[in-house]
Parts: C-alpha cells; structure tokens; sequence
C-alpha cells in the first residue's frame, strides 16, 4: 500500500508548479486536453498523484512526456491550478530522476548553481584558451576535438545510461511484458518523433509553434552535423561552407522568436517561463549566431584579429555540451521521443 | 383612488420586487408602514414567478408566488412602480433619505387596460420574447407574460416602429404614445435593497457552444419549458423541435469556475437541475436525464433525500466537469468529459444540453448612492456589515439587503432573509422615532 506523501508538493514546485493543490479533480483539463485520449487520459491524473505523491507511479508515467504544452487546460481550470505547468515541471523533475549523477536536478532546482556551472566552465575555456597561448589555430583544433569527444562521452556516460534508467523505471520496474519483436517493430515510433515531433500537430491552433520547433530541430541537428562531422570552420567546400551558414541561421533567428516569447510571458506556455527554460534557447541562440559570425570571419580573413569571437563561441559551445545537452533542457529531444516509444510499448 | 398619503414621501423604499422585496415591502405594510417598491421589469414577481416548481417540494412556484403579488399589488399601504429605477439615495440624517426615482413610460395607462391582447394581435414587429428567455418571439406591444402584475399591455418602444395599428385595435384606448418618462424625488425613512441576481451569461464560455449550437439551452430556459405556463405545451429542443430523449446536465457552468472570474458556489444550480431532471422524468418518461456535477451539494433540508429520489427515479449522476461540446450534424451533441470516478476521458452524445448556469451579482448597486458609501464584498455582491450578528445591516446604517443581492441563496432562505431585513428596518424605524 503506497503512503501518501504531502511533502512531495514542496519538491516539485522547486521545479516550477504552481498552486497545482488548488486542484478539485473537475477533470476539466483532461476533457479540454486535444492529446487526451480515453486510453491515455491526463493530465488530472497527474495533477492527482502530485498531490499525494505518489513518486513511483508518477516515475513509472510517460503522460508528462505525452502533454505538447498547448496550455488550453490552464487557461480554462476553474481552480487556476495550471494543470499544464505541473506536467512541465513533472518533465523537469523526471528528467531529474532519470539522471543517475543526480546533477540535472541540482541544475534545475537551484539558479546559483547554475550560474556557477557556467562560470566554471566560463574559467576552464579561459585557462585552457591562455595554457595555449590564445592561438587561433591550436584553439580551433581543440574545438573540434572537443566537440566529438564530448558527444561521444556525454552520449556513453549520460544519454545512453539515463534512457535505459528511463526504460527502467516505466517498463521494467512496472512490470510491463514486451516481446522482443515489439521492440523491433515499434522501432520506428522513435525516430519518426525524433525527427518530425509529429505528435504536436494534435495540439490545438499549433501548427506555426510545430513548424517554427520543426525546422529548429533539422536546423540544430544539421548544423550538428555540419561542424562536427564536415568539420565546417577547416572546410574548403562551398557546398559545406553555404550548407554552414544556412543551418546556422537557422538556429539563430528561429531562436529570436522563442526567446523573445519566452521573454515576453504573454502566452500559457511562456508564462511560468524557468531559468532552465531559458538557458536552452538564449544558448541555443547564441550558438546558431557565433558560429555563423565565426565562419564568416574566416571568410573575411579577419578571424586572426578577433580571437575573442571564436574564444566567445568556444564558451558557449562548452556549456552547452557540458551543462545543458546532458544535464539541461536539451534531453527533453530524447526523452520525448522515447517516451513515445515506450508507449507504443505499453500498448496492447 | 383616493390615497390619503403625500406622493413623494414614503417610509420604506424597497428596491426590487422579486419574492424577498415583495416579503420585505409585505412584512413592512403590515406593521402600518408606507412602502414605495420599484422594479424596473414590467411587471412584480422577479424570477420566482416565471419558475415552474421548487425544490425540494415540487410545489408550484407561480402558485407560491401569484397570491404574494396579488397581495403586494391590493395592499394600501403599498405603492408600486414597474420599469422603474431609483437612484441618487442620499442620507441625510437618522431617517431621512431623499432618493430619485426614474420612471419609464409604459405607454399604456395600466388603469385602463384590460389586457384583452388586440394590440398583440394588431402589432406588426415580432422581436425575442425576454420573459420566455428567447425561446419565442412576441410582439412590440405586448403583455409581458400570462400571469404578470400588473396585468396590462406595455409598448416596446426600441422596437416599436410606431405604425400606431395597437392604438387603432385598442377598445379602451389606454395606448398613449405621448408618455415620458417621469422624474420623481421622493423622501423615504429607511431603504430595503433586493436587488436579486443575474444569470451568468454561457456565451462567456465558448467552448460550451451556446448560442451557436440551437440544442445547448440554459436551465431557465428549460425552465420555462417545463412551467406551468410553458410555451410550447411540450418539452422541444429549438433547432428541429424534435423531443429529446438524451437531456444532459453540464453543472457548475460560471460558477466555481475562477477563468470565468466567480470561484464559488452558486448554492442552487445542484438542486434546481435535480428538480429539472426529476421534472423531465415525469414529462419524457422514456427519456435518459444525465447529470454531469464536480460535487452534488444537497446541504438544506430535505435535499439529500430529494437528491436521492432523482437517484431513485434513475436520473443519472456522472462525477465530471463536461470541457467542451460539439455538435453533430443531426443537431445532436457530443459531450467531452473526464469520468472521475474511473479516471478516463469519456465522450458521450446527447440530443440536448442544458447548461445550469450560475449565480451573480447585480451591477452598479453601488452607484445608486450618493454621499455614503455602499460596500460591495469582494464577489460585488452587497456587502453584509455583520454576516452572523446582522446579516441584512449594510454600510450604511438605516440600508438594509434582502434576498440574493448580498449573495446567492435558494427561495426559502431569500424569504428569510427578507423576513430579517424588514426586521430590521421595522427596529431602525422605531428605534430612531
């Protein structure tokens, strides 16, 4: 018999819910929710367990990563519970959980030490940029080395290990029976959520917010792509210079958009707007722009004179690998899809 | 009609004459007392008269309510003003109020009108009935309803085109187009305010489809289609007239709802729609009654029990907040909700909804005073100074709040509580003589 836990509500309100105890179980969200189906019905249900929590069956949940965030449900609660930003901060308290180093959850909870994460990376670039005599080239080649390096460590030692913790917690320990031939054939589910985020078209009047988040995502990932892989700053290419210098803007001027909305909190989705929310696209933006300006630098021949630029770019670019892609905002690009993965799962 | 008392000089003013300012200005005429009550419908009896039956004792509210308005309207120390409206009530002293009533012209000399009803059948304009809450039309000249006080015809002169064939059909020629309206300054002793309360407007909720989609209906609306002096004889649902069979109820609809900016309990929707239900039972035996609620409350006496006779008669109790309603292309409608109880979200068609639409409170009843200051409680009902020592004292000592205007309330706590405000006033009157 599972105990109720009050205390819970303090918990996840450090990851950003609102007077979600206000709740009287109307079930309006649920009946105004566009993604709720009569299988999958939230997010009351969530609402309800946050208030007794009920932390196993909350961690055992895909709904949060199910909910698109359209915010219908807490412009029409009668309570003004804001049904909506508790399942956002469920995706910030399970991204937590799903962490094994338990930093992500010290990231979120907490902005001081936030901001002293990016400091001390801010002073590692720094020392590392003087222990090599701030030289353009030298600078450079470590850039891109570190680039492959962190991707692959960051995806061994954290991605890979918190989304087989993820599987844990909402397939296994729940005792969910899936036949390997399940795992193969659902397969697809993940990939096609990855790359298109498809499921968000379901949410009402969102097709702008979709398309906009769309082409961000193939922007980010090509860009990913093109500097690591074709490593854009050394190529001599046109093809990969130009191919460079769209995807890199992008990222920064769809960016502009969702900073500025984030910004302005004039929207439900924007309103109860985390600093964790807008680490990841301020960075984001900041990437699309330095590395857009770094190339062109290059191709005006005047990096050489303006060290600083691609010393800014390189700050950026490491707290973002290091902070934000294991620890921050950034999972949420693998847990959703995997989330929709794990409940093709579950279906019967 | 010779009436030995001054014209402007009263000792009560009773605003409002619904059941509890009909009560209070009765309870104060009785003790002797000279009562001036206006109301600015055409006609006495508030909402109570156009129900059909009242909870929990089904008896007939029209003949709860006529007797009381025959009564009012006979009585001599009583002086009536329909589409009349006070305002500028200023203290000037213990028992000394000067207020200025504004008096619409009816452009029928009430006297003279023996509501014979030619001038309807003569008038050529036919606009929505408001007395039967637009499920009809009528005329620009009109009786308001069958069994309003005063009974006599009115001109309805925004829609009136003034072609005078009323006039011409009149056999009394008690029609006066050359009526103005009338200004009258009055000095009373002490004010009675029942204001009542309006209905929540469902058009504030789009997503619930009124007015758009012709089967959702409010539950005065079907309310009247289920009174005595109904208008279609028969339960209809407007689009087709065709007779539901699947009747739903969406509760709590601008009430308890703070995004539609009135967080609490209208107190009487639960009860009136169970009435409804229990009602439609009995009309429409072969019809499903679905009552969709976030929680019953059945707290006066005899509610539970009528509550559990709807159960008993096979109402049926659905524990969810309807979202949102779509409408088929048959005029039926699908209604979307999330049974609590099992914890799923549920869709569910009906061939007709009625929206139990909430209590709120009157507008600009404070504006009526000049000089002192009538408090509002933080819902703008009329504030009650002393809700458990005092509940009909006001503000303004000598002011006193009947009935629904200091909150929402069911009809035999309005009487009560008009019952309390004359008390008051009665005490105020002999206290300060």
């Amino acid at each position: 018999m599972a105990k109720i836990n009050t205390k819970f509500g303090n918990e996840i309100s450090k990851y950003g819910a609102v007077n979600f105890r206000a709740c009287y179980n109307c079930g309006n969200c649920t009946a105004v929710c566009s993604l709720s189906t009569e299988e999958v019905s939230f997010p009351r249900e969530m609402v309800r367990l946050s208030a007794i929590g009920f932390e196993d069956e909350i961690k055992a949940s895909l709904k949060p990563w199910e909910c698109y965030y359209c915010g219908e449900c807490s412009t029409h609660c009668p309570q003004e519970a804001n049904p909506g930003e508790l399942m956002m901060s469920l995706r910030r308290y399970l991204t937590s959980k799903y962490d094994w180093t338990g930093l992500s959850g010290l990231l979120y909870k907490s902005l001081p030490i936030s901001i002293i994460a990016f400091i001390i990376t801010l002073i590692g670039v720094l020392w590392f940029a003087g222990s090599v005599g701030y030289e353009l080239e030298k600078m450079i080649h470590f850039g891109h080395m570190f680039e492959m390096i962190a991707i692959a460590a960051v995806g061994v030692f954290i991605l890979m290990p918190n989304v087989a913790r993820m599987w844990y917690y909402t397939i296994l320990k729940p005792k969910t029976k899936v036949s390997i031939a399940k795992y193969v054939k659902s397969m697809g589910e993940l990939f096609i959520h990855m790359f298109t985020q498809k499921r968000a078209l379901g949410c009402d009047d969102n097709q702008f917010r979709w398309f906009e988040h769309f082409v961000l995502v193939i922007g980010y990932l090509s860009l990913l792509f093109t500097t690591v892989f074709l490593n854009w700053f050394a190529s001599p290419y046109l093809f990969v210079i130009i191919l460079g210098y769209v995807m890199s803007a992008i990222v920064f001027v769809v960016t502009i958009d969702f900073v500025s909305s984030r910004m302005k909190r004039n929207k439900e989705v924007s309103k109860y707007t985390q600093p964790s929310d807008l680490f990841f696209v301020i960075w984001l933006f900041l990437m699309g722009l330095t590395a857009f300006l770094v190339r062109l630098f290059i191709d005006l021949d005047i990096l050489e004179g303006n060290k600083w630029l691609y010393l800014m770019h390189l700050i950026v670019l490491v707290q973002w690998a290091l902070i934000i892609v294991p620890f921050g905002k950034w999972t949420h690009f693998m847990y959703r899809s995997f989330a929709m993965y794990f409940a093709k799962l579950k279906e019967k | 009609m010779e009436k030995n008392i001054d014209k402007t000089s009263y000792d009560a003013l009773v605003i409002g004459a619904g059941i509890a300012g009909g009560e209070a200005a009765l309870n104060l005429a009785n003790t002797g007392y000279k009562v001036l009550l206006v109301d600015k419908e055409l006609s006495v009896g508030g909402k109570m008269i156009m129900l059909s039956k009242v909870f929990p004792t089904l008896d007939c509210s029209a003949c709860i309510t006529t007797p009381k308005v025959s009564e009012i309207s006979r009585h001599s120390n009583i002086t009536i003003f329909t589409g009349a409206q006070a305002s500028n009530i200023r203290k000037i002293g213990e028992k000394e109020f000067t207020a200025r009533i504004n008096k619409q012209p009816r452009y029928v000399h009430i006297e003279d009108c023996t509501s014979c009803q030619l001038c309807e059948e003569a008038c050529p304009v036919s606009v929505s009935d408001q007395y039967q809450y637009g499920l009809i039309g009528r005329k620009a000249a009109f009786i308001p309803f069958s069994i309003c006080s005063p009974k006599a015809a009115a001109i309805d002169i925004e829609n009136c085109t003034l072609c005078g064939a009323c006039e011409r059909a009149c056999p009394t020629n008690c029609i006066d187009f050359t009526m103005e309206p009338e200004i009258i300054d009055i000095k009373v002793k002490t004010v009675v305010l029942a204001t009542g309360f309006k209905l929540f407007d469902p058009l504030d909720i789009p997503r619930y489809g009124y007015g758009k989609f012709k089967n959702v209906i409010t539950a005065m609306q079907m309310e009247r289609e289920i009174a005595p002096t109904r208008p279609f004889n028969t339960i209809l649902r407007p689009k087709d007239g065709k007779v539901p069979d699947k009747i739903a109820y969406v509760l709590c609809v601008g009430s308890r709802d703070a995004s539609v900016g009135n967080p609490i309990c209208s107190q009487i929707c639960c009860m009136y729609s169970i009435k409804q239900a229990q009602l439609l039972m009995g009309a429409l035996p072969m019809a499903d009654v679905t009552i969709y609620y976030i929680n019953i409350r059945s707290f006066g006496k005899g509610f539970e029990e009528f509550y559990q006779q709807a159960k008993g008669m096979g109402v049926n109790f659905v524990k969810g907040k309807i979202g949102r309603i779509t409408e088929k292309e048959n005029g039926n409608l699908i209604l979307r909700y999330e049974d609590i109880n099992s914890g799923k979200l549920q869709e569910e068609e009906h061939d007709m909804v009625i929206l139990s639409t909430g209590v709120l409170p009157n507008e600009g009843i404070s504006e009526l005073f000049e000089g002192d200051t009538l408090g509002l409680d933080k819902f703008n009902f009329i504030g009650q100074s002393d809700a458990l020592a005092g509940p009909s004292r006001t503000s303004i000592d000598g002011v006193f709040v009947a009935g629904t205007a200091s909150g929402p309330m069911d009809i035999p706590d309005s009487i009560l509580s008009a019952g309390s405000a004359s008390s008051e006033a009665i005490s105020y009157l002999i206290q300060h003589s």
